[in-house]
């Protein structure tokens, strides 16, 4: 009798155990997802959410980052003097042109050539597709320096060929031209991107099912009938992700180029709202200046994201 | 039939004008480097007397060398840091239905709208703080986690069967034995794709390393050729050597993984 008591109990004790065991395995396995995100959580919290807010609170203080001292508040005092900055205002002029000038590089032109191209198949194709990706993959810095050479003013080969055909007589100072500077800066981006977009126009291209266009082609349809009632509705998708990220990141690919060739000159008539927000931070050592634009322009691309958003959700056309 | 042809020829005088534009800044690069003093400034397209003097005055001009290795430690490790966290928080993500997955997502799927240049004051400042200022970890840390990669992971581990996944735990695999010995090795070209690009990111970047390196012994090689370009020196045939040497290396990445890397630039986009 006793015996069998005693198996009881410690057949109750293993259960507990087991039980404890479990919970523990499954409150481990609870937290399981979040240890594995940890890593990349703690990082982006550290070096980009907790950042920003910093600078959202520094908008509304003073400071020149140097140790030791102190922000002081001030309140709206730095959005008031971003607009009777004139750099400011012209950067913002300058941020809407390379952003809308960009377009045709990573859009209009990528579409038709994709279209041009559509068809051609095999080595071919990948040789061209080589040979169009490489702006892509070259650095920043790399791409400034060429382009300055070739711009040099006394003897790039621009100058020198534009003289021997008689276009012009005069060397042309295209880095400091007011004119000349952000349209430049906007070719090189433009020249940068259009490769690439032409690529994934093409490879959105050939998953368009042929069949519409032979169906189109029979029922007497022109070629330009097909781009605008197929191709373009078909291709929706990708336009308005070209779109999307156009619009995000024309004025991060335009800030090396800048910083590189022209440093926002000449008066400030090729520089963006990102150089000024450097340029403020680090040469005017003007903290809150700065982190006041970057405040102002956060909110006003998250409102165009969250359209760009609505956007692609209501008119991007999918085919299944 | 002849309209087809006559189509094709218009098709690849097209491409063959695209792809001139494309690579003519480099042909003029590299020609330019090997170019003699008296002929720099001529339009010549192959250079008459090839000469190397353009590199030695480089390297005697920039410490080179140094800078090369600082960038080849920097985008190294910089890659392995944003493929591990990445990788693991891809394979959370795919694997585990839990609370707060669409807080995540969120979270990950908002910093596209954080530009650098946002961030750049308070980082700069934590840098200083905790003296990794001219410290290549300082370079890196602030990317070594990047959303880029995490959901460029997630969207391959998407496609992986949970089958094979479900077997490995039945066999009571851990998950970081399921992640690292059946994941892993089925999907690693397109890992290694992601790695190739996010080493040319790193390699090629250029404002944050600016910020954290003032000394040119410090300082990854973009900095190096960009106070170069500004120095105002008219050495153009060595500046454009310098340039080159700096592309070598992603160049030859290029010619050797070139279809992985188009491949991989469609399917996961840019950064």
């Amino acid at each position: 009798m006793g015996e069998v008591k005693s198996i009881i109990v410690s057949e109750q004790g293993k259960k507990v155990n087991e039980q404890k065991n479990r919970r523990v395995a499954r409150s481990l396995i609870k937290w399981k997802p979040y240890l594995f995100l940890l890593p990349a959580i703690l990082l982006l919290g550290v070096w980009m959410y907790k950042p920003l807010l910093s600078t959202f609170v520094l908008a509304f203080q003073k400071w020149s980052m140097v140790p030791g001292t102190e922000p002081i508040a001030v309140g709206l005092d730095n959005f008031i003097r971003l607009f009777q900055t004139k750099d400011f205002v012209q950067s913002i002029e300058n941020t809407v042109f390379y952003t809308v000038g960009i377009l045709p590089f990573s859009i209009i032109i990528p579409m038709l050539l994709a279209v041009a191209t559509n068809g051609l198949n095999g080595r071919v194709k990948n040789v061209y597709r080589a040979m169009f990706f490489i702006p892509m993959i070259l650095a920043p810095v790399t791409v400034g320096a060429i382009w300055r050479w070739l711009f040099h003013p006394a003897n790039g080969l621009v100058n020198i060929t534009l003289q021997k055909l008689g276009i012009t007589d005069t060397n042309i100072s295209f880095f400091t031209d007011p004119v000349y500077a952000k349209w430049l800066i906007l070719l090189m981006t433009g020249w940068g991107l259009i490769g690439f977009s032409t690529i994934i126009f093409s490879a959105a291209l050939t998953n368009i099912n042929r069949d519409y266009f032979e169906a189109a082609a029979l029922d007497g349809a022109t070629k330009w009938k097909q781009l605008k009632t197929i191709t373009i509705p078909l291709l929706s998708p990708t336009i308005l992700f070209m779109l999307t990220m156009s619009i995000l990141f024309s004025s991060q690919f335009t800030f090396a180029y800048i910083d590189i060739l022209t440093a926002g000159g000449p008066f400030g008539t090729s520089t963006n709202i990102y150089y000024e927000m450097y340029k403020y931070g680090f040469s005017n050592l003007n903290a809150g200046l700065s982190s006041a634009a970057a405040t102002l322009f956060f909110i006003v691309f998250a409102i165009i994201a969250i359209g760009l958003n609505v956007l692609t959700k209501k008119f991007a056309f999918y085919d299944n | 039939m002849k309209r087809i042809k006559s189509v094709t020829v218009l098709q690849h005088f097209l491409l063959i004008m695209m792809s001139i534009i494309a690579i003519f800044p480099l042909y003029w690069m590299i020609i330019s480097s090997f170019k003699n003093e008296s002929e720099i400034f001529t339009s010549s397209f192959i250079p008459q007397a090839p000469t190397w003097q353009n590199y030695l005055y480089a390297f005697a001009e920039m410490p080179i060398i140094q800078m090369l290795f600082n960038s080849f430690v920097v985008a190294t490790l910089m890659t392995i840091l944003q493929l591990s966290t990445s990788l693991l928080a891809g394979y959370a993500l795919v694997r585990w239905n839990f609370k707060g997955k669409l807080l995540i997502f969120t979270l990950l799927s908002l910093t596209w709208l954080i530009p650098f240049q946002a961030v750049m004051i308070p980082n700069y400042v934590l840098i200083n703080q905790i003296g990794l200022n001219e410290n290549p970890l300082g370079i890196v840390l602030p990317f070594a986690a990047s959303t880029f990669a995490i959901l460029s992971i997630y969207q391959s581990f998407r496609s992986f069967p949970t089958a094979l996944i479900d077997a490995a735990r039945l066999d009571g695999e851990s998950d970081l034995g399921i992640l690292l010995r059946i994941i892993l090795p089925n999907i690693r070209s397109t890992v290694i794709s992601l790695g190739i690009i996010l080493f040319i990111n790193a390699w090629n970047e250029y404002l944050w390393p600016m910020l954290v390196t003032k000394e040119m012994e410090n300082a990854p090689i973009q900095i190096g050729l960009k106070s170069f370009v500004n120095s105002d020196v008219n050495m153009w045939g060595s500046l454009m050597a310098a340039t080159t040497i700096s592309c070598i290396p992603i160049l030859l990445i290029y010619l050797f993984l070139q279809k992985h890397i188009v491949d991989s630039f469609v399917r996961f986009g840019i950064k």
